[in-house]
């Protein structure tokens, strides 16, 4: 089986601007969940969010971007994430260029993130705004093909809030099948009115910062993020101190119950958790922590954690890092397997914070505190979404 | 603003198949003693949210979360009495 | 990569295939709106009444297919809109009620992998499920998605229900309107060619294939598909030629040429680049059927098989005598996303 490794991630989310500021944020257990500054929404006054701390004008000067070429802020941080990303791993502007680089990209609001002028265009209501060409969901993806002038294949997944997830898994299957030599795959999703309502319209949003795995939970929190990894085949790195993590393995399947809940008997996460293992050829006992889909709904948790119940003979150690950065949807896959990641290469795991009362039924319970020295080889990571899209990943120590 | 009760349940139910779209139903065909979320119109989680939203916009009654709504959302009977107590429009 | 089966529905009559037996519709209109079949036989009351537009349309096509061939060990959709008219709807109720109680229907519908999460409910099929949402390469996505499944799996038989479906609301008619990219002016499909105006007619559908790796009783194969995102105009008939190469063809393999020609003077002599590059070839303008959308190819992908195998030969101009066993489809959207498939018998 080949070998596929992560050589470089790049993240912007509400606990940090790049890598280096999410981790400080997770070591010392910073949420981003609060009152929005610059998302405009009836909501912001009432409801807390995990709200990326710089406008879209800041974006647009430090990527040296014009304004009025329909740069979205699903745009916006996903070029920042990417740009962070292609630097770690050290990527010339020809391997970025060249035919042998995928891009796999994710997104669910995409390029309808400014609901105002989606509005507008999309009722007629006078002269076509700056966006009118760009409210598809693979927008942003084609904006950073056009920036980087990237020749090879393109790809942009919705399954909801595990896109980013099977982005990284199509990345990972390209590069086994021998069709490009490095990937660099995840997903961005900001702020929309259009999110914001939709998830209040189906009463699972939480007034106050989201408490995942709480006996007392109310909903979620939801957040914005974009992140990338890059992928490449371990025998192709020359340099190994550029290896980050190896990609293990994955699964992918549906859980066929309901448009927007997970089944009792989480046969779905169960499954993907299964066969992610399996591609992995590992078992249970080998996994040292979890990063939990954890949404902060009452059904995701319950589900999730009798999910866990069935699988594993000892739960290991898990959490919902959604805690700190709410549920930033397409991008929450990669964020989250980025976050495995640093918890692999610090041996340490990230909690689920205000955890008061975890969840009783079970005789297990997350982590609630930042725990350094936890011996951690493989990491597995949930993302479960709408539609019943349950994708795991496993991320594994290099050795 | 319909004030007789007949009349108001024939209205609910016409609210009812337009707002959850129940193709092939005439208002007739809803008894108002069978549990909506039973067997015989086979209603979901989903449509109890819009059970709610219809009663905020036709009748201007504030249900705060479908829990509290489970209670009242059982059949016809039950929902057309607290329209005529709660309703503000 | 073997098609077994395939089904359509569009702007033609494909629901019952008298399409395929030289029933042409001629369309007077600017928006080529797919002809749909009565789902009430085949969709039960309580899902049909929550589904847009693309959903139905996507299980109208899907559950036909499913019912006469074995459980498929995946479901792999490209759209690059998915359920429009809902999320319009969904944002019209953000707007018109300033952000207040809103119906959570039109929410749920409105994501691009509601079809594919649909059909894994009605028919029981757990197994791997993914949608492609990249734009006008939605489709080819799909299709790459799929080569890779079947790679994967090359010891054992395999199969996989891949599609694609676009659907047209006024509202996103009314923005790729404002993005220049339909006609203002009306001519039938029939002159769509020879309109000398920029922008189409704009199209919709669904269009499905059921696939194996096992060739037994197939109807044809896709052989190979490449697309790109990023190519000058002086670059594309490198980009086709080094395909015909990598497949060990050349110009005079290909028996049967299918292009997207839409009748938009601004972004036609791409097409025209490529026409020059296999002389006078029997050619099918697909568009001239069904419209433009963006996963239109997936339609010309179907018309491919149909003439693969002895059907709507009264499409063919320039050789309709032919019998093709090679064709090749080469489309754009906007001159910015190019696709070649290659389906062989």
């Amino acid at each position: 089986m080949t070998e596929i490794v992560v050589t470089g991630m790049g993240a912007i989310s509400s606990i940090g601007l790049t890598i280096a500021e999410n981790l400080y944020s997770l070591k010392h257990e910073i949420s981003g969940i609060k009152k929005a500054k610059h998302f405009k929404s009836h909501y912001a006054g009432s409801l807390v969010f995990g709200e990326i701390d710089q406008s879209d004008e800041s974006l647009l000067e430090e990527l040296a971007l014009k304004k009025g070429h329909g740069f979205t802020r699903t745009t916006l941080i996903a070029m920042k994430a990417f740009r962070e990303a292609v630097s770690h791993a050290q990527l010339s502007p020809e391997d970025i260029a060249s035919t042998r680089t995928a891009f796999i990209s994710s997104s669910t609001v995409g390029g309808m993130c400014y609901t105002d002028d989606l509005y507008h265009d999309a009722n007629m209501q006078g002269s076509p705004s700056e966006y009118v060409k760009n409210y598809e969901g693979s927008d942003h993806a084609l904006q950073i093909v056009r920036f980087y002038g990237m020749k090879g294949i393109t790809d942009v997944v919705n399954t909801a809030c595990s896109s980013s997830a099977n982005a990284i898994a199509i990345g990972a299957r390209l590069l086994e099948t021998g069709k490009v030599d490095r990937v660099i795959a995840g997903g961005s999703d900001c702020l929309a009115k259009f999110t914001v309502n939709g998830f209040n319209s189906l009463r699972i949003l939480s007034e106050e910062p989201c408490k995942p795995f709480d006996t007392h939970r109310e909903g979620l929190s939801l957040g914005e993020a974009a992140a990338y990894v890059v992928l490449e085949r371990k025998a192709d790195v020359s340099d190994p101190g550029k290896i980050q993590a190896v990609f293990s393995g994955f699964g992918i399947c549906n859980d066929a119950f309901h448009p927007s809940a997970t089944s009792d008997d989480a046969r779905g996460p169960r499954m993907a958790m299964e066969l992610a293992l399996k591609r992995a050829n590992l078992s249970p006992e080998n996994i040292q922590y979890i990063n939990a889909h954890g949404t902060g709904t009452p059904n995701n948790d319950l589900t999730e954690s009798f999910a866990f119940s069935k699988l594993f003979k000892n739960v290991p150690a898990y959490s919902s890092t959604k805690s700190y950065v709410g549920h930033t949807l397409a991008a929450a896959g990669v964020l989250e397997a980025i976050y495995s990641i640093l918890s692999i290469q610090n041996q340490e795991v990230y909690p689920s914070l205000r955890v008061e009362e975890p969840i009783a039924d079970f005789s297990f319970q997350p982590t609630l505190r930042y725990t350094p020295e936890v011996a951690i080889t493989h990491v597995l990571s949930n993302s479960f979404g709408f539609g019943g899209n349950c994708t795991s990943l496993i991320f594994s120590a290099c050795i | 603003m319909t004030t007789n009760r007949e009349e108001l349940i024939v209205e609910f139910k016409e609210h009812l198949i337009k707002y959850l779209n129940l193709l092939d139903l005439a208002p007739a065909d809803i008894q108002n003693d069978v549990p909506l979320f039973g067997e015989e119109l086979g209603l979901d989680s989903i449509d109890s949210v819009e059970l709610i939203v219809l009663l905020d916009r036709e009748y201007g009654i504030k249900i705060k979360n479908p829990t509290e709504g489970r209670q009242i959302l059982v059949d016809v009977n039950t929902i057309v009495d607290y329209i005529i107590a709660n309703r503000t429009k | 990569m073997y098609i077994k089966d395939l089904y359509a529905i569009s702007p033609q009559k494909t629901h019952d295939l008298s399409f395929e037996n030289g029933d042409w519709k001629v369309l007077n209109e600017y928006i080529y709106k797919a002809i749909e079949p009565s789902y009430q036989d085949l969709i039960p009351n309580a899902q049909l009444r929550r589904m847009g537009k693309a959903v139905r349309m996507g299980m109208g096509v899907s559950l036909p297919l499913l019912g006469r061939n074995p459980k498929p060990d995946g479901i792999i959709f490209g759209t690059a809109n998915g359920g429009l008219e809902d999320c319009i709807k969904f944002l019209n109720q953000i707007v018109e009620y300033n952000e207040g109680t809103l119906t959570p229907t039109n929410f749920v519908q409105s994501t691009p992998n509601a079809l594919a999460g649909q059909i894994a409910l009605l028919s029981e099929n757990m197994s791997y499920n993914v949608t492609h949402v990249n734009g006008s390469l939605a489709f080819e996505s799909a299709l790459l998605d799929a080569s890779l499944f079947f790679d994967e799996h090359a010891k054992e038989e395999k199969r996989l229900l891949l599609g694609a479906v676009e659907e047209i609301s006024d509202y996103n008619y009314n923005i790729d309107r404002l993005g220049e990219r339909f006609k203002k002016e009306l001519v039938s499909n029939e002159e769509l060619l020879d309109s000398e105006t920029g922008g189409s007619y704009c199209g919709e559908g669904s269009t499905q294939f059921y696939l194996s790796n096992n060739p037994e009783n197939s109807l044809a194969k896709f052989t190979a598909f490449k697309q790109s995102s990023h190519l000058f105009h002086d670059e594309i008939a490198e980009f086709v030629m080094r395909f015909l190469e990598e497949q060990n063809l050349t110009a005079s393999d290909i028996d049967c040429l299918l292009l997207g020609r839409n009748g938009d003077v601004t972004t036609d002599s791409w097409y025209q680049k490529v026409e020059q590059l296999f002389g006078e070839k029997p050619t099918v303008y697909f568009k001239k059927s069904v419209g433009e959308y963006r996963t239109v190819s997936a339609f010309a992908s179907y018309l491919a098989v149909r003439l693969l195998n002895g059907q709507a030969h009264y499409l063919i101009e320039n050789g309709a005598t032919v019998k093709p066993r090679t064709i090749l489809i080469y489309n754009h959207f906007d001159a910015v996303r190019h696709s070649l498939i290659l389906i062989q018998k």
